[in-house]
């Protein structure tokens, strides 16, 4: 099934992400092991400009790898006609073992390539490269992650075929099976909206401190993730049924169909951009003690603070505006 | 503004003087680029049309197709079957069709043979409706000309022609010839009470599953078709003869991203001069990289928005007469109408990311080895 | 002040061509007067130059610009620091071609995001001084020699850098376009900036505009005089 444009031009560029990966990897070995700042030597001047490659290289794959993101929902939504009993991009998801762990590891990129390239900016910011040898050692660790991914991708894409009958989205999420999908629909929309209004409110307050005092930056981060974790289980739960003006319909993908004017993707970005620079802003804090970031990283975070702190919000006025606009009355 | 944005605004400007002065090269680079884009969105384009086209055509199919099979291979049916399944719930209509296909060995073209169900359409004997593409074929100038079949040498029986087909799913309906049903079972020599094949209209598309497993109970040795089923097939006729076509254009794509690595890194030696002129200045690399994107992105948006204004037209415009045999080939007659003009967003992303990320991907190591030269260079 | 402490400089390193340009050369310049670098062409006064210049790290010994070491910075910060310090005048000038004189003059403001108005203004304040300013729109290749030097000169004071470089400027000029330059750097000098150049030129340094004279031989400095 790899004949398919969509699908060539992810192909495309997650194995351009792992050339890249790799042979960023490659040049992380060369600079745990040769770095050296004091000296100047052909070859430290060499591994320093070559940071500059590796930075535009990250740039581009993570811009990629993102749109791919994008692309990778969006197609398996396109192709669900394909598939017999497929409604949505689910169905398309679950025609094979690997639909869905290629879902999470192309969304354990976006985050760990997101953190990465605030960790590089924060270096560039530094007179003496503070946290070179650290991003080059998060290399090593984020390398690896592109590579599964894309594998894992590529053996979907491979072993899908379209005469396989699949699940709709109506039975996968639904309170009646096993598992995490279960799990979350099952919950009480209620309780759900609580949970979520409660979360929302530990991000503003964390970020407000984190803001006011200058510290506390890993609680806005512990904060954020757990807002986004609260908030997938919230669309599933309660939110999707809004837009859907259906009380049994949780699909958490369907969401992002024209039917439903591409809502879901108003949704998801401010929620995943916000949640990575929380993430971010959390995973720098330490280094605002360095000496030769003391002056300059607090003035970032502060902005990165606010940045993430905007994206909430948005997901946060993107979900009221379902539910008020909805036909659908759960309560009262 | 700030000084951000202003810096990228400067860093802009001297990529447009600098362009504008390379003037000729750079077009050379933009036309090929855009050549690479043109052939891959004219391939998209072309086939997402045709994708639409089917849905058209199917969207009046009836839910579910009946045929009987004998040895495994597809019969005539019995028309005493009709009332069985009618009398199942949620089928609202059951109609015994009749069509067939016809070599015509003046020409060697296949058309299609049928007796129109629509009551709109009834025909008398001895009359006929032709798909366009018939008259083509067939050069018949006039309106009125009658059409002659001729079954075997010395054979010939003759249609008037009461109305030609022009109908928007002209994909389907090119090579289309509708008969009266008497006259159909005349020229075929078919006895009374066969059909070749039963259409079932249902209420509830949603309820086909249960229908198909009544009706096969009833019918144990028919083939029930689906017009999901024909959708699908369709939907992957199509997107697998456009992925083809874009895995070949991939070649030509390789082929130009090597050409644009050797274009970034075979620096004339004047621009070469300038880059060490623009660092020796104060630019430092970033600043010489990001001049550079800007350069990369100015070509590929250019190339982009030309290739792809070229391929649109070429598909709807000029019916993609450059790849319609490739993309639609299924007989010999090929349908001659204009497609609707169709943008989808999916294509155009990918379209994007297949055209774009590999250009970017050649130049950025040359672009960055550019950029690396020794400020000191031009005061050696 | 700009301080030199043994500074040494190999090209080649460690290959078969290696080449000592600077040989633990240790040194002071001070502000706002008028130094020039002499000595035969292969004396090593350009390379010393360019490290002065931060255009080049030297290969051991340190370098500091008002007690600030700028010899250790990473190639990135040690071009901010060159940028906002150092205007330079190339031996050949290197404008770019095709491009008009102000927008040879404002090149190297454009990294810096400034409001592009207000470069433009201060570009055609420099070249008013200069002379230069009936041609600042006129591609900088239909410039005479003399002219050519001028932009240079605006080229290298856009950024309003306290420290200007100048690599054999005289090198291509008669006789009164030295004198007319002379004048240009002696005028320089009286706004408070430090000239620092390399010539091989007696003009220069035997003229009264010029404060210090340090001549070199083989990579080393063999004399030195105010």
């Amino acid at each position: 099934m790899i004949f398919q444009t969509p699908i060539l031009a992810l192909l495309l560029v997650s194995a351009l992400a792992s050339a890249v990966a790799l042979w960023s990897g490659w040049f992380a070995l060369r600079v745990l092991r040769h770095w050296n700042l004091a000296s100047g030597s052909r070859e430290q001047l060499q591994l320093e400009r070559a940071t500059e490659l590796v930075s535009t290289l990250f740039r581009f794959v993570m811009l990629a790898e993102l749109a791919a993101l994008v692309l990778f929902v969006f197609n398996a939504d396109r192709m669900a006609p394909l598939f017999v009993g497929a409604m949505c991009a689910v169905g398309t998801l679950s025609a094979n073992d690997w639909g869905f762990p290629a879902l999470y590891l192309k969304i354990a990129v976006f985050f760990a390539a997101s953190v990465w390239l605030m960790l590089d900016r924060a270096d560039r910011l530094g007179h003496d490269y503070p946290l070179t040898r650290l991003k080059y050692g998060a290399i090593l660790a984020i390398a690896p992650l592109v590579v599964a991914s894309a594998a894992v991708q590529l053996t979907y894409f491979l072993n899908l075929e379209t005469d396989v009958i699949t699940s709709c989205c109506s039975k996968v999420f639904t309170a009646a099976n096993d598992g995490i999908a279960s799990e979350m629909t099952g919950m009480d929309p209620a309780r759900a909206l609580w949970l979520l209004a409660g979360a929302g409110l530990a991000v503003a307050l964390a970020g407000t401190v984190s803001l006011w005092r200058g510290r506390g930056h890993g609680v806005f981060a512990l904060a954020g993730a757990a807002f986004f974790l609260v908030a997938l289980v919230a669309i599933v739960s309660v939110i999707s049924l809004y837009i859907y003006d259906h009380p049994n319909h949780h699909c958490p993908f369907c969401i992002l169909k024209p039917d439903y004017g591409y809502v879901g993707y108003a949704l998801y970005l401010p929620l995943f951009v916000a949640t990575a620079l929380a993430v971010g802003a959390g995973s720098l804090r330490p280094f605002a003690q360095v000496e030769s970031l003391k002056a300059v990283l607090p003035a970032v975070l502060r902005r990165q603070v606010m940045q993430a702190l905007v994206g909430f919000a948005i997901f946060g006025v993107v979900v009221i505006w379902s539910i008020a606009s909805s036909r659908l009355i759960l309560f009262g | 503004m700030t000084p951000a944005f202003r810096r990228q605004r400067a860093l802009a400007d001297y990529t447009l003087a600098a362009l504008a002065r390379r003037r000729g090269k750079n077009i050379g680079l933009v036309v090929i680029y855009a050549l690479v884009v043109f052939v891959v969105a004219s391939a998209l384009l072309f086939s997402s049309a045709l994708r639409h086209e089917a849905d058209t055509v199917l969207a009046e199919a009836p839910e579910l197709i009946v045929q009987n099979l004998a040895m495994g291979r597809h019969d005539m049916i019995k028309g005493d079957v009709i009332d069985d399944l009618a009398a199942i719930r949620g089928v609202t209509r059951v109609e015994g069709r009749l069509w067939g296909y016809f070599y015509d060995s003046v020409n060697g073209a296949n058309y299609t043979l049928m007796v129109p169900l629509d009551p709109d359409r009834v025909l008398a004997p001895g009359e006929a409706m032709i798909g366009e593409g018939v008259p083509r074929v067939r050069g018949m100038f006039w309106e009125t000309a009658p059409l002659f079949l001729s079954r075997y040498s010395g054979d010939l029986v003759r249609f008037d022609v009461v109305e030609r087909i022009s109908s928007e799913s002209a994909l389907v309906s090119t090579d289309l010839i509708l008969l009266n049903e008497a006259d159909f079972r005349d020229f075929f020599g078919l006895p009374g009470g066969v059909y070749t094949d039963i259409a079932v209209t249902v209420r509830n598309s949603r309820e086909i599953e249960t229908i198909m497993s009544k009706a096969s109970a009833l019918l144990p040795e028919a083939r029930f078709i689906t017009r999901d089923d024909i959708s699908r097939t369709y939907q992957k006729l199509f997107s697998w003869r456009e992925g083809i076509m874009v895995a070949l254009a991939a070649a030509a794509l390789l082929a130009f991203a090597i050409f644009a690595a050797e274009k970034a890194s075979g620096l004339s030696a004047e621009e070469a001069r300038e880059i060490g002129i623009l660092k020796a200045v104060g630019w430092n690399m970033t600043d010489v990289i990001a001049m550079k994107l800007w350069e990369g992105a100015l070509i590929s948006a250019g190339a982009f928005l030309i290739g792809t204004l070229a391929g649109y037209l070429h598909v709807f415009t000029f019916q993609a007469g450059l790849f319609a045999p490739i993309l639609k080939g299924w007989s010999v007659i090929y349908p001659d109408f204009a497609l609707t003009p169709r943008f989808d967003g999916v294509q155009i992303a990918a379209l994007f990311l297949i055209t774009v990320l590999p250009y970017t991907a050649a130049t950025l190591v040359p672009v960055w080895r550019v950029a690396a030269a020794d400020p000191d260079q031009v005061m050696r | 002040m700009i301080s030199l402490q043994t500074v040494t400089k190999l090209y080649n390193e460690g290959r078969p061509g290696e080449v000592r340009a600077v040989d633990e050369v240790s040194l002071e310049i001070v502000r706002d007067a008028v130094t020039v670098l002499k000595g035969p062409s292969g004396s090593g006064k350009t390379t010393l130059l360019s490290i002065i210049g931060c255009m080049a790290r030297p290969t051991s010994g340190r370098v500091l610009i008002d007690d600030r070491l700028v010899s250790g910075l990473p190639e990135r910060f040690l071009t901010e620091e060159r940028r906002s310090t150092f205007g330079f005048v190339f031996q050949r000038f290197n404008l770019i071609r095709g491009l008009s004189v102000l927008e040879n003059v404002t090149l190297p403001a454009a990294p810096l995001g400034q409001d592009p108005r207000e470069v433009e203004a201060r570009a055609l304040a420099r070249l008013e001084a200069l002379d230069l300013a009936g041609k600042a729109a006129m591609p900088v290749e239909y410039l005479s020699g003399g002219e050519t030097q001028r932009a240079a000169i605006a080229r290298a004071l856009i950024n309003d850098a306290p420290i200007l470089i100048a690599d054999e400027p005289t090198a291509n000029l008669d006789t009164d376009l030295t004198h007319r330059f002379l004048d240009i750097v002696g005028a320089l000098r009286d706004e408070g900036r430090t000239v620092i150049m390399t010539s091989h030129d007696p003009r220069i340094w035997q003229a009264d505009h010029v404060n210090a004279v340090i001549s070199m031989q083989d990579g080393r400095i063999v004399g030195e005089y105010a």
